[in-house]
């Protein structure tokens, strides 16, 4: 069929025309090659304008649409919708910015005209290369899988779970509950940690619409956004299940820092150093001392030094909650052990936001001292320990105490490599699990439909574990609606399977792990659902197989010769 | 699960970061919401700064996709220049009343081209950038804002003094300047609501000794937002009064902390944020920074502390007892912890004050029939375990409105009022 390119150049008021010599663009690019003609109009973006262009698009039966106006960020979505109304696919339209690119960034009127049919004389080449797209719509599957069922999992669950939407919760211990179920006592309110958790747990329970898998682990996640497949192992029942999920949550917590690499504070080697969650353990009347605070002689301690910021300095973070818990700590010990003298070593109070100030002041009067220091040593002193501390700029000094409680830095669970590793999700160089965009989008993974909340992302408390839990429920029950079809991104990349070596260079610069590799065939095969049309992977394409629809070689090669000529 | 709220449109307050983030989530499942923003652009704070951290986002550059989104979205009506004036109703079947001021600009023809500006015979100091430049009565607040679509301030314009000027409709070329525009009274249904009014700065005034106000080179921090913005009014570049460079700077946190109570939690990220700028645009300034606790929650921000801290920016644990002004320098009073006193100047004395809910917090609560801290920041019904869940059901705060916040923070809780929402439909 003939190709008839209508050339539609826009005055926008004064704003293109001022500068540029619109007459003179006519004159030069009304005989150029398959343009069947020119015409200018006042305002091509004015319902106006959307009316004439729509209209002389079918009177003359064009097959291809060059508009010559403002940038493609201000109104090509809107002249797409009117070429698509007209009856041509939107992708044949090209859309050539003589504003922003020409007429504004100049003062010289020459240049600008000069600028401008260069623009429209690459966009006319460019438009009979383009190649009309079609939108693609793939099923989705609304049910998530939850992995990790301390309280971020949890209440993820909760959120999401409905008659339309199934969760399935896998924890990996025999029970749910998490970290938080082993508190005693919770910042601010000093409630009980396991009463919270047991309740949070029953309201779960109650829900017809989760399935809770205990002693379980995913031991396999193939798919993408509305259809993974999920493979899970019962391991007290020796049984795998599979589970087609939408969504995926991972809530896997986090673990202390191990104080034992840094013997400067004797953990391991003194009776009474303890880690912050063994003195939490202590606390508990299901614990070891049935709730009571007792050094390893079985006597209550006289004076407790609480040390900050164990492992800060090697982890190169600071875990955010620990000086609000160990402030709780004083708190626990002078209500059990009124007359307790208690030491916190600290170099820096991290107390951040409107509530806690309050709650360090309140703590602050019932006898608690605070000796700022950058370097701490506890050493055995034969009834006691001593500790040595130094703070800037020069002070020295040393107290004793008889028993000392370590706040160790807070770090990525043990499983978040595998799970890292199993949805191809970057870690973020310090061991947890890294989100999309640190600030606009701080749940989402780079990989589309899978979310990562709570600790398995940095160190959070709990309120801002559940936040992040039901975030993420935002995000999916704002993208994931049962019997709603997800469209999909036209402009993505597609891999040749003749050109292709199997060099794997496009799986590693991919940012949204679209690309897997077919072992059977050797070759780098893209999913289209995942892809978002970056391009890197047609730039880092080797053997040129890797190609991004709509920004082919050809068609950039047909825009830029007409632009350099 | 609450059946009473099926469906029904929300109403979104505050159309800053958190505001644009629910409404964009609500909107892309189907929900119908407005928007309501008391000025008449979109993008809050966040748009003020040149750059954010911790990785030096271009801010503006990073919000933009959002703000398009926003504007494209068939879902969401934006009525800016609006203030809510009554609630009424529950969770499910809420009514609103909503003034919408006229802008005398007409949003589908104007093109957003400003040939209406120059015209213009007057000229006021523009709030947007913290009154260090001038904009006419006919204005956007600042090159880039969205939509790119003036307003008429009516307070200034001569026409609306009862003068015959008619200057910025005859510059118009598209017939978008309006001037018998009305204000609009509208009632709204919704079955939820969000609160997202976001915070201003504590009042620098208040700490007389400080100098702010008295001495020209001392600055708020959002002051040097402005300068440092190159769409601001300086154009990014960063001058004393004297409009030389400054060869030294001081930095001073928690400036009202003692007098609100609480840490603000995002003042020392952001106090690095300016000196790791300051920095860049003038390798040979001195920075000190005069802190009491370094306040870098988190996994991400201690690495840009160190990485300012390695680039020769000085930090003093101190509390400054007060500033003066000494021959060109201001010359600046602490006191250690220790008790030591001594002095520093520097020309330039930037004051970083604490967050305060945004203007017109007490008058929403009242309307809404949601609790209030003593500082005036929204009150969450769960303090310890979520906090956009406010006591009144199908009632919901996100962002600065209900504490300090930084942008990650913000945009969790905004994403988690659209699931909380969301979730009630069954």
């Amino acid at each position: 069929m003939a190709k008839k390119i209508g050339v539609y150049v826009c005055e926008c008021g004064t704003n293109i025309a001022e500068k540029v010599d619109i007459d003179k663009v006519i004159a030069t690019v009304s005989p150029l090659k398959n343009v069947e003609f020119v015409e200018r109009h006042k305002l091509l973006c004015s319902e106006g304008g959307k009316e004439f262009l729509k209209q002389s698009i079918e009177e003359h039966g064009l097959t291809h649409v060059v508009i010559a106006a403002c940038s493609p960020k201000q109104h090509e979505i809107t002249f797409m919708n009117v070429c698509e109304q007209a009856g041509i696919n939107p992708q044949l339209s090209q859309l050539a910015n003589i504003r922003e690119q020409c007429a504004w960034v100049t003062p010289n009127a020459d240049e600008a005209t000069d600028k401008a049919i260069r623009q429209i004389r690459a966009a006319i080449s460019r438009v009979t290369y383009n190649i009309p797209l079609e939108i693609k719509e793939v099923e989705c599957n609304p049910d998530v899988l939850v992995i990790g069922g301390g309280i971020a999992g949890i209440k993820a669950s909760q959120v999401l779970a409905g008659p339309d939407r199934k969760v399935y919760l896998v924890e990996k211990t025999a029970s749910l509950g998490g970290k938080v179920k082993g508190f005693s006592k919770l910042f601010t309110n000093m409630e009980s940690g396991l009463s919270l958790m047991e309740q949070e747990i029953r309201c779960l329970l109650g829900n017809e619409n989760v399935e809770v898998l205990t002693e379980s682990e995913v031991e396999q996640i193939l798919g993408f956004l509305g259809n993974f497949e999920v493979n899970v192992a019962k391991k007290a029942e020796n049984k795998e299940l599979n589970l087609d999920v939408g969504a995926v949550i991972l809530a896997t917590g986090f673990e202390l820092f191990d104080p034992k690499k840094l013997p400067q504070y004797g953990y391991g080697k003194l009776d009474d150093v303890y880690t912050s969650l063994e003195f939490e353990e202590m606390n508990i009347p299901e614990g070891p001392t049935s709730g009571k605070i007792l050094l390893k002689n079985g006597k209550p301690p006289e004076s407790v030094a609480i040390i900050h910021c164990v492992g800060r300095e090697e982890k190169h973070y600071c875990s955010k909650v620990c000086c609000l818990y160990s402030l709780k700590f004083d708190r626990m010990l002078k209500s059990q052990l009124p007359a307790v003298k208690v030491s916190h070593l600290y170099s820096d109070l991290c107390i951040p936001g409107k509530s806690f100030q309050k709650f360090y002041e309140e703590t602050k009067e019932l006898g608690v001292e605070f000796v700022r220091s950058v370097k701490t040593e506890v050493t055995g002193n034969g009834k006691g320990m001593t500790i040595k501390y130094e703070s800037e700029p020069s002070s020295k000094g040393d107290l004793v105490a008889d028993m000392v409680i370590l706040i160790p830095a807070m770090e990525s669970s043990s499983d978040t490599q595998k799970f890292a590793e199993m949805l191809n999700i970057p870690q973020d160089g310090r061991g947890f699990l890294a989100v999309e965009h640190q600030l606009l989008s701080p749940v989402a993974s780079a990989v589309e439909g899978v979310f990562v909340i709570g600790c398995a992302q940095g160190p959070q408390n709990i309120s801002e574990s559940i936040v992040q839990s039901e975030a993420a429920a935002g995000k999916i029950l704002s993208s994931l609606i049962p019997g709603r079809k997800l469209e999909l991104e036209v402009r993505t990349s597609e891999i040749s399977e003749t050109f292709c070596t199997g060099c794997k260079t496009c799986i590693d610069v991919c940012p949204y792990g679209a690309i897997t590799f077919d072992d059977s065939r050797r070759i780098s095969v893209v999913n289209e659902v995942l892809c978002h049309g970056c391009g890197n992977c047609a730039a880092a394409c080797p053997s040129g197989a890797a190609k991004l629809r709509h920004f082919t070689f050809l068609q950039i090669y047909q825009e830029l010769k007409e632009v350099v000529r | 699960m609450n059946n009473e709220e099926q469906n029904t449109p929300v109403l979104v307050i505050g159309a800053g970061i958190g505001g644009i983030e629910a409404s964009l989530l609500l909107a892309n499942s189907g929900r119908k919401v407005y928007l309501v923003e008391k000025t008449s652009y979109i993008g809050g704070n966040v748009i003020k700064f040149e750059e954010v951290f911790p990785n030096m986002d271009c801010a503006t550059c990073m919000i933009a996709p959002k703000q398009q989104e926003l504007l494209a979205n068939e879902n969401i009506e934006l009525l800016r220049l609006s203030e809510v004036e009554a609630v009424q109703g529950s969770i499910g079947d809420f009514t609103v009343k909503v003034r919408k001021k006229a802008g005398y600009v007409d949003l589908e023809n104007c093109i957003g081209c400003s040939a209406c500006f120059e015209p213009c015979p007057v000229e006021v100091d523009n709030e947007f950038e913290e009154r260090l430049s001038k904009r006419k009565a006919i204005y956007i607040p600042c090159p880039g804002a969205l939509p790119n679509v003036p307003v008429i301030d009516t307070e200034n314009c001569l026409r609306f003094k009862g003068q015959d000027c008619q200057a910025c409709q005859e510059a118009c070329m598209f017939e978008a300047i309006d001037y018998t525009q009305q204000d609009e009274e509208l009632e709204l249904k919704v079955g939820a609501i969000v609160v997202a009014t976001g915070f201003k700065s504590f009042d620098l005034g208040k700490s007389t000794q400080y100098g702010y106000n008295k001495f020209n080179d001392v600055y708020s921090a959002m002051e040097i937002e402005r300068i440092c913005a190159s769409n601001g009014p300086t154009e990014g570049q960063i001058l004393v009064k004297s409009g030389e460079p400054p060869k030294s700077v001081a930095i001073i946190h928690c400036v009202g902390r003692e007098e609100k109570g609480y840490c603000s939690s995002v003042c020392c990220m952001a106090s690095l944020k300016l000196s790791h700028f300051l920095k860049k645009k003038l390798p040979e300034v001195k920075i000190t920074q005069f802190y009491s606790d370094l306040c870098i929650p988190g996994k991400a921000y201690q690495k840009f502390y160190e990485e300012v801290k390695e680039s020769g920016v000085y930090f003093i644990r101190a509390t400054v007892t007060e500033i003066s002004q000494s021959g060109k320098e201001l010359s600046i009073k602490y006191k250690a912890e220790d008790g030591k006193e001594n002095t520093l100047n520097a020309e330039m004395v930037i004051l970083n004050p604490a967050l305060e809910p945004a203007a017109d917090s007490s008058k929403l609560a009242e309307m809404l029939n949601i609790p209030q801290s003593k500082d005036g920041f929204f009150s969450e019904k769960e303090p310890d375990l979520t906090s956009v869940a406010t006591a009144q059901d199908g009632i919901f705060i996100a962002g600065c409105a209900q504490g300090p916040k930084d942008i990650a923070e913000t945009v969790v809780e905004a994403e988690a009022t659209a699931g909380r929402i969301l979730s009630l439909s069954r």
